[in-house]
């Protein structure tokens, strides 16, 4: 069989449905380039305290240090002095819709943001370029004591919470990226979960890239207190522009005993944008962490969600689906850090390339000195649907004890003849066979996503496949 | 990064520079000695490896590199008139074969004994050392010698390149099934050699043969180097059978190079042991050039004490139809330390590719560590490569059903690690190596 000669784009639709843009929105907008002046000129119009100050200027020296990674995909194209570091959309972050102006409002409206705050979530935040330009969260949780602001707000408001972890799971010197992001960081979600307080409906934040030219940096830092759970959802989209954006974002959660947390990401940037990512979570004594990441857009993704799992009982988990269409490289996985006995992780990875694109999966098992009767199993599965596309599997297991079982298991195929002439057979055309097959390949991890996005990521793959089986 | 290199006090450029100064003063055809010229340039250029380098950031050759200047790559061996010169240890892994089989021996730096089996004569096959072989046969290396291992590959590979000394040559012609088998081994005596040699296994199209290299040493105080590099080249619808068994003494470093080219419709069963050395760094990298190629990969490695074992396969997928099917099985105890590296590659173009590849890894004590890291780059659609990864403990219910049946733990514990490498044991072509490797694991597991 061959899929080749793909008559439609793999992400078909997306310059009518995301890739607009609005005339340029902004009341502030630094000059291009990134240095000293930039990072404390972004730090004075926030009016944040010294030490945050400080700890940025920090940052863009250890930005500055770090060599650029020798592995992965090439980064090289990347102009660092090309690119726009804080845009400010707006003066003032909106409590309700109707003082989000007009422009951005009508955007948010096309992406269908509102209307889903009101349908199925606890809370919204939405950033336009460097700003969170609107966050409401519902009042009975609020009642409750859980937080969710702008990192910006949280950082005025609450001051002293908000120093105790920021920083302290992926410091600035972690890698190049977050050195970046520490220095010049802006906007993203706070949350705080208090102890056992169970968040019903998920909070959404919802990202979106404007300018031209322009980096976003946001920086999230999630805490689930003490058998507390919370189910926190992003999605980013980003205008279709010929010259490339850059999103690099830092992301840091730490899940107290008992507690319990699910972060979902929809990646569906244009495909101009470079999204290098850190994430990382830390899960206490039977604490869980759940990853479900999924990559659709961007032109390179670098992002390998991770958890550490620091006490007895704790688990991971990281669920990972990795599109990559035409001139798209997809360098998805997840990492799980076993530090504790009886920790458990499992992660699952489906990825498909087609038209060219490269998707792969690249991950690490690591179980430290003393974390006995540790278990992991790790499954990768790859469908490669054209000839010209490429996939990648590269897992690492670093494993210092004997007592514990870790299994890696991973497959690269095509969709089968067999299961393609089977639903022939049964008079299925071969192109809706074809849609079904991926539906099923990639169910395991859809299944898991909230009803409206798995309706969605079907949608996208349907129109993905169409006119494809050739 | 800084301190390696200030604590690697030697610099390699000047050492490599005296020493190929002599190496390059050998009787060779020029084109060998240019080689030797362009290595020692190259190593010159490189230096040793830096632990930035994907494939030395897990193995850490430090102690090794600073004790370069007290290596010799010249040792010569005792005069050796016929077998009973021979270490008392080679004989008795010989075994009274040494009528009946192709031949070569090598001993430090050179090769001491070499012989055809008068069958093997018969029949055209060429069995002897490189030596030989660039004097008598250059037309079969001149396009062979070093096409396969690139000296840029590392620093180690370039040195090795320069200072080539030793290893043997093998050439089975066309439609020629070779009628007994070859086996060539490598020795090394006490502390302080450096030994670089390189073999050359030629079989022409449809051509059939068994080849076993062995590399053993006595145990010093010190430290000795094996820098090797094997390469195969396979005709089309040629079959080899080729074991490695490394079982150097605690002493030595070993780092090497093997590389298989295989032809149309060609056939290689590959089987590799590592056993002894302090560090071990071996690269094998089979190439499925013609469609239909095919290669069986079966490993073992088992350590103790503070062993540290570093194997890296590469499967590269070049044509089309090809199948290649690896498992390494590896087995720590005590301190002993394993990274094992595997990809599979499969070209654009390279459709109908089966590739597996697994690695099974048993642990014996809470100090030993095993790495583990199988890859694919896969650039073509119509493929099936599946590669699959464990790591774990003895199995605590197996453990059980043995010792409930009356058997003390440490036989209950022998028999599982046995079963664990019977699969790849099973699979050496000599019955006399496959006692020895049972014998070699009752002993590793004391």
């Amino acid at each position: 069989m061959s899929i080749a000669d793909p008559k439609l784009d793999l992400r078909e639709g997306y310059t009518e449905k995301y890739g607009f843009h609005d005339s340029d929105q902004f009341v502030f907008k630094s000059r291009r380039g990134l240095d000293r002046e930039i990072v404390a000129q972004i730090s004075d119009m926030k009016g944040e305290p010294a030490w945050m100050r400080d700890y940025r200027l920090k940052a863009l020296e250890i930005f500055e240090k770090k060599p650029m990674p020798t592995w992965g995909p090439d980064l090289s194209t990347i102009d660092f002095q090309n690119i726009y570091y804080y845009v400010k959309p707006t003066s003032e972050e909106a409590k309700s819709w109707e003082d989000v102006p007009a422009d951005m409002k009508r955007t948010f409206d096309k992406l269908g943001i509102p209307e889903a705050e009101q349908k199925f979530l606890s809370g919204v935040g939405a950033q336009y370029d460097s700003e969170v330009v609107y966050h409401k969260i519902k009042e009975h949780l609020e009642k409750q004591g859980v937080i969710f602001l702008s990192c910006d707000h949280a950082l005025k408001e609450h001051e002293e919470l908000f120093k105790q972890y920021f920083g302290t799971i992926i410091p600035s010197t972690d890698n190049k990226f977050a050195a970046l992001n520490s220095a010049v960081w802006s906007g993203g979600s706070f949350i705080y979960v208090p102890k056992g307080v169970k968040v019903d409906v998920p909070l959404q934040a919802y990202f979106r890239i404007n300018t031209k030219d322009m980096g976003q940096f946001e920086r999230t830092l999630i805490i689930v207190d003490e058998g507390a759970f919370v189910h926190y959802v992003e999605g980013c989209t980003a205008p279709t522009y010929s010259s490339d954006s850059l999103h690099s974002a830092v992301v840091e959660i730490i899940v107290k005993p008992g507690a319990r947390c699910r972060y979902t990401t929809i990646q569906n940037w244009s495909n101009n944008v470079y999204n290098l990512v850190t994430k990382r979570a830390v899960a206490y004594r039977d604490a869980t962490m759940e990853w479900v990441d999924g990559n659709l857009g961007s032109k390179i993704t670098q992002k390998y969600p991770s958890v550490y799992m620091m006490e007895p009982g704790a688990h991971g988990e990281i669920l990972s689906i990795a599109f990559a269409g035409k001139g798209q490289h997809q360098d998805a996985g997840g990492k799980v850090i076993h530090c504790a006995p009886n920790t458990t992780s499992k992660i699952i990875s489906k990825s498909i390339s087609k038209d060219g694109g490269r998707a792969g999966y690249r991950g690490l098992v690591k179980v430290q000195k003393g974390a006995v009767d540790s278990r992991s199993t790790v499954n990768c599965d790859a469908l490669i649907l054209d000839e010209k596309s490429r996939s990648d599997t590269y897992p690492y297991m670093e494993i210092e004890e004997d007592r514990v079982s870790i299994g890696h298991e991973a497959t690269v195929s095509k969709i089968g003849d067999e299961q393609l002439f089977y639903l022939q057979s049964r008079g299925i055309n071969k192109e809706e066979a074809a849609a079904m097959i991926v539906s099923g390949f990639i169910e395991p991890i859809v299944k898991e996503l909230p009803m409206e996005y798995a309706v969605e990521m079907n949608r996208l793959i349907q129109l993905q496949m169409e006119g494809s089986v050739g | 990064m800084t301190t390696a290199t200030a604590t690697a006090a030697l610099d390699l450029g000047a050492w490599i520079a005296d020493a190929h100064a002599r190496a390059g003063r050998r009787d060779e055809p020029s084109w060998a000695l240019d080689q030797r010229t362009a290595a020692a340039g190259i190593a010159r250029t490189l230096g040793f490896p830096t632990r930035d380098l994907e494939l030395w950031r897990r193995i850490d050759f430090r102690t090794l590199e600073q004790a370069f200047p007290s290596l010799d790559p010249f040792r010569k061996s005792p005069a050796t008139r016929n077998l009973d010169d021979l270490p008392a240890a080679l004989l008795e892994r010989l075994g009274g074969e040494s009528g009946r089989i192709g031949l070569v021996i090598q001993r430090n730096t050179e090769v001491v004994l070499e012989q055809t089996a008068p069958e093997l004569a018969k029949q055209g096959v060429i069995v002897c050392s490189l030596e030989r072989a660039l004097a008598q046969h250059g037309e079969h290396l001149r396009e062979r010698l070093g096409a396969l291992i690139e000296p840029d590959y590392d620093g180690y590979s370039a040195v090795g390149a320069a200072l080539r000394s030793g290893g043997a040559f093998v050439y089975v012609p066309d439609g020629v099934e070779a009628a007994v088998p070859i086996r060539l081994f490598h020795w090394l005596d006490g502390v302080g050699a450096l030994a670089a040699p390189r073999t050359v296994i030629v079989l022409g199209k449809n051509a059939r043969a068994t080849i076993v290299e062995e590399q053993l040493s006595d145990s010093a105080e010190g430290i000795a180097l094996h820098l090797g590099g094997t390469e195969v080249f396979l005709g089309d619808d040629a079959k080899l059978v080729y074991g490695t068994l490394q079982e150097w003494g605690r002493h030595v470093y070993h780092y090497s190079n093997q590389r298989a080219r295989i032809g149309r419709g060609a056939e290689v069963q590959w089987i590799q042991t590592i056993l002894g050395g302090r560090m071990v760094k071996t690269n094998s990298y089979f190439d499925l050039n013609g469609p239909g190629a095919q290669a069986f990969v079966h490993g073992f490695m088992f350590g103790d004490g503070r062993q540290q074992f570093h194997l890296h396969t590469l499967q590269r997928h070049l044509a089309d139809h090809c199948t290649s099917d690896l498992l390494i099985k590896g087995c720590l105890k005590d301190r002993a330390r394993s990274i094992y590296q595997g990809l599979i590659q499969v070209a654009e173009g390279a459709q109908r590719t089966d590739a597996y590849q697994a690695n099974r890894n048993l642990l014996l004590s809470d100090t030993a560590r095993a790495d583990s890291i199988p890859g694919l780059e896969i650039l073509a659609n119509d493929v099936r490569c599946t590669h699959g990864a464990t790591i774990g403990s003895v199995d605590p219910e197996q453990l059980y059903y043995l010792m409930a049946r009356g058997l003390p733990r440490t036989e209950a514990q022998r028999l599982i690690v046995e079963g664990f490498f019977a699969p790849v044991i099973d699979r050496i072509p000599l019955e006399g190596i496959r006692d020895h490797l049972r014998q070699v694991i009752q002993r590793k597991l004391g």
